[in-house]
């Protein structure tokens, strides 16, 4: 999952750099808003966390432009601005949610998790369950019939971007772009291992493989 | 309105009642006094008339009767004469029984002197010397029927001029209320203005009201310009102190101080006192209070954001409802009714299972909302304490805190009350009652 974080104070950002990866999430940081509205709309992220107070250009401007050039991915306003009038002025922007400041990490993760289930059509759901199994995105592990398996941090990555896109065939190039964030170097070869490795834990059948096209999330028992 | 209009039919009547019967008093004496100096020069002339008359007979002088007037000779004809010679008097048959007082001097008579059957005459007096002899001729005719004019004049007059007086009266009624109608609008606009219906006065007024409103507007725009800027300025504090505790919170929540529990728990207990005050202060110095007259929320308009926006935040399937009356609009700043519906609501769809409801209404004097939950409430005996000390009523459920409180600040500077009841959806209503603004008489 692709995130873009667009946070004008550095030592929060740096925290939520850290805590966001943490949580599998591959962060794209920005802290000047007339870059944010360039790069939201041309990267294909997953989630955006945007502030209000940016530089160069104010977060509900960077949100309005981007709504009004056609970008649906979620965006999660996390700004000091807490009063109930600017909340609604954030949703009529086009937001998704709206968290403030001071936040518990923890409330953070958890609106971001029902956002991508939200955006992939799974809503209220408390976990991720795609077709027989159920992920939980907090202690980063899968049960299967009842069957707890942990999971590496790689390895949750990939299978939470299967589960949220079961059904779908996605290709390498499509994984790549939202597993890992900008500066990574990607290596198809790396992500090879990763779902022979998933198979491995999960079940060959989990996951199939679409020969010149990609991969598709199958599930167990589907 | 009412006492300009008052003051200026009361000074024009009394003006007019005083100058109209100075005018009609003095023109009837003027009247009166050519009148008498007419009659005057007849009166004059009949004594001339008695004088020729005088002729010396065998007795000494006599009285030539062919010569005379004959209404001389009528009694009570209204013409009289007494000539004076001697020691004789001579009075005219018409006098019959009474006599004629002569006046003092010669000449007309100052005042009107009293005749038979109640007459009132105008006698004149002229002294010739005749036949070696003076006489004095006293001529005096009847002044009645002239007086008697004189009083119908009056009372004519009176009505004429009571007519013309009620007419100028209605007329300048009229003309006042025509001259005073774009006051009477802006009073009608600065009561709108109070009750939140408009948010400044039309400025197409009369010349002599355009400063007035224009300075009652320009204040509009001020204290309106005031509000959003310290709200911005609030906003910009808020911002520089709750970006850095952010990271505070974030940074207690560290790995590394997981393992030390005592100085973790210090930490946050600290951290989230801070930020409990920060935003009880903050929420406390961005209220509006009563300072905007022109302020108003606009049910219709405003409630579909908001309920959005709470959609989109508890997005576990809640039912979300609101009825308000068609058109109702609350006198109170926009901001400021929206953190208090926004933070009842809010606490609301922490609770529910399914189903929030608001209700607002107009109920006499006074604004009533309700907020309906259907979840677990609170029990009556507890419910003195949730209000009495404003204690978080989220205290189990995720989420910022201190909505009652500044609930209960905004509800306090309207001078509302708040309660809680049982809910007919199963839980906890919340019943806020806001007096209609209590500076619009």
């Amino acid at each position: 999952m692709r995130l873009l974080l667009v946070e004008d104070h550095v030592p929060l950002a740096d925290e939520l750099i850290a805590a966001l990866g943490r949580q599998g999430y591959a962060v794209d940081w920005l802290a000047d808003g007339r870059d944010a509205v360039y790069q939201g709309a041309t990267e294909p992220y997953d989630l955006i966390v945007l502030d209000l107070g940016l530089p160069g250009k104010p977060g509900l401007e960077v949100l309005r432009e981007w709504r009004a050039g056609g970008l649906a991915t979620p965006v999660l306003i996390l700004t000091a601005r807490g009063s109930w009038a600017e909340r609604i002025e954030g949703l009529k922007a086009g937001a998704d949610d709206y968290l403030t400041k001071p936040f518990h990490p923890e409330e953070l993760a958890l609106r971001l998790q029902a956002l991508a289930r939200r955006a992939h059509g799974l809503a209220n759901q408390p976990q991720l369950e795609a077709a027989g199994l159920q992920l939980d995105e907090g202690r980063q592990c899968v049960t299967r019939d009842g069957e707890q398996i942990e999971l590496t941090s790689a390895e949750f990555r990939l299978l939470r971007y299967f589960m949220l896109h079961p059904g779908q065939i996605l290709s390498k190039g499509q994984l790549a772009d939202h597993l890992y964030d900008g500066e990574s170097e990607r290596d198809s070869n790396v992500l090879e291992v990763h779902v022979n490795r998933l198979r491995g834990k999960l079940g060959r059948e989990v996951i199939e493989t679409r020969r010149g096209q990609g991969y598709r999330y199958a599930g167990v028992g589907a | 309105m009412r006492s300009i209009q008052r003051r200026l039919s009361l000074g024009l009547a009394g003006v007019l009642v005083v100058v109209g019967l100075i005018l009609a008093q003095s023109s009837l004496w003027l009247f009166d006094h050519s009148l008498r100096r007419y009659l005057r020069e007849d009166l004059e002339d009949e004594t001339q008339t008695l004088l020729i008359a005088l002729v010396r007979g065998q007795n000494g002088v006599q009285l030539d009767e062919r010569r005379l007037d004959p209404t001389f000779q009528r009694p009570f004809s209204g013409h009289y004469f007494r000539i004076d010679f001697g020691d004789e008097t001579w009075r005219s048959r018409s006098l019959w029984d009474r006599s004629l007082q002569p006046p003092a001097k010669e000449g007309l008579q100052d005042g009107l002197g009293d005749g038979p059957q109640g007459q009132r005459l105008l006698v004149f007096r002229a002294d010739y010397r005749r036949f070696g002899q003076t006489f004095s001729i006293n001529v005096a005719q009847d002044y009645t029927p002239i007086l008697q004019g004189f009083r119908r004049l009056q009372w004519l007059g009176l009505a004429l001029g009571g007519g013309a007086l009620l007419l100028i009266l209605l007329a300048q009624r009229y003309t006042v209320r025509v001259a005073l109608r774009p006051l009477e609008r802006v009073r009608g606009q600065i009561a709108q203005l109070q009750q939140g219906r408009r948010s400044e006065l039309d400025s197409q007024v009369p010349q002599e009201l355009e400063p007035l409103v224009g300075q009652i507007n320009r204040l509009l725009s001020h204290t309106e310009e005031t509000l959003r800027r310290s709200r911005n300025a609030l906003g910009n504090l808020g911002h520089a102190l709750k970006t850095p505790l952010a990271v505070l919170v974030s940074l207690s929540e560290r790995q590394d101080l997981r393992d030390q529990p005592e100085l973790q728990a210090t930490l946050r207990e600290q951290l989230t006192q801070i930020q409990q005050r920060l935003e009880r202060e903050l929420g406390r110095a961005r209220l509006a209070g009563e300072a905007l007259p022109g302020a108003h929320f606009d049910c219709a308009a405003e409630l579909p954001g908001l309920f959005s926006t709470l959609g989109m935040i508890h997005s576990h399937g809640l039912k979300l409802d609101w009825q308000a009356a068609p058109g109702l609009c609350l006198p109170w700043d926009r901001e400021d009714l929206l953190e208090l519906l926004g933070n009842l609501l809010d606490n609301a769809c922490k609770w529910a299972d399914a189903e929030v409801c608001l209700s607002l209404a107009e109920e006499g004097d006074a604004y009533r909302l309700w907020v309906d939950d259907d979840g677990p409430g609170i029990a009556p005996q507890r419910r003195a304490d949730v209000l009495g000390r404003g204690t978080r009523l989220d205290e189990q459920v995720a989420g910022h805190g201190l909505g009652l409180g500044i609930v209960r600040d905004i509800v306090d500077a309207w001078g509302g009350t708040l309660s809680l009841e049982d809910s007919p959806l199963g839980g906890l209503r919340v019943v806020v009652r806001l007096p209609k603004n209590s500076s619009v008489a």
